[in-house]
């Protein structure tokens, strides 16, 4: 396993260039592996993984089923820095917790257009424009009003 | 009838029995309670007779005459009625609240419901207990088998064809139908058939009708003659085709068509306003009062959150007996629109800027204190309380004028006596006279539920209304006599033929609007009434039929608290004036050069001319002090919070004393009562009638010093009378379609 992965390292630098290799690595997140373990082991369990499918922001969900039952599904974010369970739609979040074997493109199929909103991730601690205000949220910018009288316009006079 | 209340009463004798019943009750159960499967639990020892009950809603009963006294049984407990009472009463003295829908004790009886059907001893049916005068002896059972399986009877019937719709009713929860059909309907319908539906009938914009809903109770009708005194409504048809409706399509014109609302016992004619607005259960009462007129009729405010949602009436039998006005009903739209909610100043380009009230205030003190003392005006609007009247009375005497005075009350009103200004028979006591001399008002327009009050009194007992003013529509019998002072020297002469109904009279009485309060000659006008009221004896000690009719909340309380300006031309040499709420001052005859304060909730006349607007809180949103018309002291409580920035009209008038250097001495509502006890004690005296203690035969005699002018109308549209009806939607809606001629 391990030459295999050697020979498709050599293959891909010879095929793209070492600038364009490195870029890759840098980008898949090969280097931020080397200060986080939890994406180093994700990376490492990735080989010989079967990739299931790809969301819409990137996350890859990889599926093997001679690993443990339970735990046989995971997901490699698309963020390699702050990555976070919320940031897994809700299309795939019941194919990742077994809630269903449908995997997300499935589920997307049976999603009707008309309604429902774009799932966002959880953006607490990023700052306060980013936070889901309710509608009556003093810092909702679209807050909603209200005043049930209506006052006296002076400029009518 | 409360759903818990029934609920207890279908319970309770049940629940006795309860033992014995159990194992026949776990037979599949029959749609209804048959007589013989209750015949089979034979009672083994005789009941003992049942505690006596309390009466129902504190009925009472009054004996006038000790020997028509009859005892009846009901449910095996004797009861003392009069003779003459209706077996629906009697079981209500009894503490037996029986189901009715057509029944309303105020309504002639109809009997056509059949949901008061009980049992009475010896009698081959039931019987209809409203219908049934009670006899002697008679032995009345409500809670046998007869007895339910006759209501279940009479309900399965009903609900035939009544729609499904309690979700989308607006009466749900607050529905009789609803309410008794869980309490003595059956638990399954064997209807299969289609059910039938009716068009539904454009009553005008304040009555929503959903005819399919209607039960056929005819109450609506019997109002509308009874009551109202209009014969809009009527019963078409017959048998299934029967319905409620105006024949030709045409308004409900009465000024009293909201109550059809309240006496309604199902959905069928419901608030168009209050239409899909809110349940009757998420809504918060406030019982307080109406201001809108001089009535103060009893109102409860249903608020849900900072919302007034609407408005209903509250029982009290001296006032308004639990009908009111349609005005008062649906006015409440406008306390929501034009709000003043901001202290404004109008600046060097004659725009408002919203300002601090600190600013306000200080602009306010410094221009009142250049301004010399007889040239500083106060004027109390028609809805203002007793403790702001106090307030701003105390506030402009301590800058040293006493140029103060209430709108409506004119320049030169008596204040000295009270029987003078009020209306000294009491609205309940009207119901006595027998001759009714209505001079210079029309009561319909001016205080409706004082005019229903006469309109009651003419169907009784055929009492004569002479009438002098301008043609105007009575909802009753009345002699036009004339449209000036002209006939009221004849009468005053004994000239007229009407003067001979007025001396026959046992019970005369004269009612003068405050519309002649304006009137240059109002002192001769009140003289020649005096004289009227001296030969016909309509002032007697034991009767006093002398009447004004007031046309604001605040007039009353304004003349007992001395409201009253120094001199007559005080506007027109006016350098400060200060409006509290006062819409309906003549503003052209104030100074270009004056200052004036608006203190007000509505952005309404007055603040057009305004230099200074103060944000007051509206009668729905402060405790104060009002006097009716007859002298009733009443007081309104908050139901809603005050909008923007607004304040209390005295805690205004009392900070604004204190930013001028001349702080009053009272810092809460308790401390300002105490000083309105010091000027009129019986303001303090709160849901009592204070009457008036001198008669008015002490004023100068009859001088024909009357000029000859017709009396006018004095309210052009009963809808818009202040600023909050002016402000409503509703109200606009109401003046366009209704008044219509």
């Amino acid at each position: 396993m391990a030459s295999s992965v050697v020979k498709n390292a050599l293959k891909a630098i010879r095929e793209r260039g070492l600038g364009n290799f490195f870029r890759e690595l840098k980008e898949e997140g090969y280097l931020n592996c080397l200060s986080d373990g939890n994406l180093l082991q994700t990376k490492i369990h990735n080989i010989g993984a079967k990739l299931v499918g790809v969301d819409k922001v990137g996350n890859r969900y990889y599926e093997k089923l001679d690993i443990q039952y339970g735990r046989h599904r995971w997901v490699e974010y698309a963020e390699k820095g702050r990555y976070n369970a919320s940031q897994v739609p809700a299309e795939w979040h019941g194919w990742l917790h077994y809630i269903t074997d449908n995997t997300g493109d499935e589920l997307l199929m049976l999603k009707p257009k008309r309604y429902g909103i774009e799932h966002k991730e959880n953006f607490s601690g990023e700052g306060e424009e980013l936070i889901y205000h309710s509608k009556g949220h003093a810092l909702n910018p679209g807050q909603r009003n209200w005043t049930r009288y209506q006052p006296w316009e002076p400029t009518k006079a | 009838m409360g759903l818990g209340m029934l609920a207890s009463r279908v319970m309770r004798p049940t629940a006795s029995k309860l033992p014995r019943n159990l194992l026949s009750h776990f037979h599949i159960r029959p749609i209804v309670s048959t007589p013989e499967s209750s015949a089979a639990q034979a009672q083994p020892e005789p009941e003992p007779t049942p505690p006596p009950r309390a009466p129902v809603a504190g009925a009472r009963v009054h004996f006038k005459n000790p020997d028509d006294a009859i005892e009846v049984f009901v449910d095996g407990y004797p009861v003392k009625i009069p003779k003459g009472m209706t077996v629906l009463q009697a079981c209500e003295v009894a503490g037996v609240d029986i189901p009715r829908f057509c029944y309303h004790s105020r309504l002639s009886i109809a009997g056509n419901c059949r949901m008061c059907l009980v049992e009475v001893e010896k009698s081959p049916k039931p019987v209809a207990s409203c219908a049934m005068p009670a006899l002697p002896g008679m032995k009345i059972k409500t809670d046998t088998p007869v007895a339910k399986k006759a209501r279940e009877g009479v309900m399965e019937f009903l609900l035939m064809n009544h729609p499904l719709d309690c979700p989308i009713c607006d009466q749900g929860g607050e529905c009789d139908l609803q309410d008794q059909s869980m309490a003595f309907g059956s638990d399954r319908g064997r209807f299969t058939e289609m059910k039938r539906s009716v068009v539904d009938k454009n009553l005008g914009p304040l009555v929503k009708t959903v005819m399919t809903r209607c039960i056929q109770c005819t109450r609506c009708v019997r109002f509308a003659t009874e009551v109202a005194g209009v014969q809009d409504l009527g019963m078409l048809g017959r048998g299934s085709g029967e319905e409620i409706g105006t024949y030709v399509e045409k308004l409900m014109t009465s000024e009293l068509s909201g109550n059809v609302i309240d006496i309604c016992p199902v959905g069928a004619l419901t608030s168009k306003p209050f239409a899909f607005k809110a349940r009757n259960w998420e809504l918060k009462g406030t019982e307080t009062i109406d201001v809108t007129d001089a009535v103060g009729s009893n109102i409860r405010i249903d608020s849900r959150g900072p919302e007034v949602l609407r408005i209903l009436p509250r029982l009290n039998e001296d006032i308004n007996e639990e009908w009111i006005s349609d005005k008062t009903r649906f006015f409440y739209d406008g306390l929501k629109r034009q709000r003043l909610n901001d202290p404004m100043i109008r600046g060097a380009d004659g725009r408002f800027k919203a300002v601090s009230w600190r600013d306000a205030l200080a602009v306010v003190a410094e221009v009142a204190h250049q301004t010399k003392p007889e040239e500083i005006v106060g004027i109390a609007g028609q809805l203002s309380d007793a403790e702001s009247m106090m307030a701003l009375k105390d506030f402009l005497n301590k800058m040293g004028s006493n140029n103060v005075w209430c709108e409506g009350n004119g320049v030169n009103t008596d204040a000295d006596l009270r029987s003078g200004y009020l209306m000294n028979s009491g609205i309940a006591g009207l119901e006595k006279a027998d001759v009714f001399l209505l001079v210079g008002t029309q009561p319909r327009v001016e205080a409706a539920m004082v005019n229903a009050r006469i309109q009651k009194t003419v169907r009784a007992t055929q009492a004569k209304v002479g009438y002098i003013g301008p043609a105007a529509d009575f909802n009753y019998d009345h002699q036009h006599l004339g449209i000036g002072p002209q006939t009221l020297i004849e009468i005053a002469e004994g000239r007229h033929p009407f003067c001979s109904a007025l001396l026959n009279a046992k019970n005369p009485a004269i009612i003068v609007g405050a519309g002649l309060f304006e009137r240059k000659d109002k002192d001769a006008i009140f003289s020649a009434v005096e004289t009227i009221s001296k030969y016909a004896k309509v002032v007697r000690p034991d009767w006093n039929g002398f009447n004004v009719l007031l046309l604001n909340a605040a007039q009353a309380a304004a003349l007992d608290l001395g409201l009253v300006p120094e001199s007559g031309k005080s506007i027109e040499s006016a350098k400060f004036v200060y409006l509290m709420g006062a819409d309906d001052v003549n503003m052209e005859k104030v100074p270009v050069d004056a200052f004036v304060v608006y203190q007000g909730h509505h952005g309404d006349r007055g603040v057009y001319r305004a230099n200074v607007i103060l944000p007051a809180a509206a009668f729905s949103e402060k405790e104060g002090t009002y006097e009716n018309t007859e002298g009733c002291v009443q007081q309104t409580l908050p139901a809603v919070p005050t909008v923007g920035d607004a304040r209390d009209d005295w805690k205004i008038i009392r900070a604004l004393s204190e930013v001028a250097g001349v702080r009053l001495p009272y810092d809460s509502l308790g401390a300002i009562r105490s000083r309105i006890k010091t000027v009129a004690p019986n303001l303090v005296h709160m849901d009592e009638r204070e009457p008036a203690t001198f008669s008015a035969s002490l004023k100068p005699d009859f001088s024909h010093k009357m000029s000859l002018t017709a009396f006018g109308s004095t309210i052009e549209n009963f809808y818009m009378t202040d600023s909050i009806t002016r402000a409503s939607k509703i109200m606009a809606q109401c003046s366009a379609l209704l008044l219509k001629k």
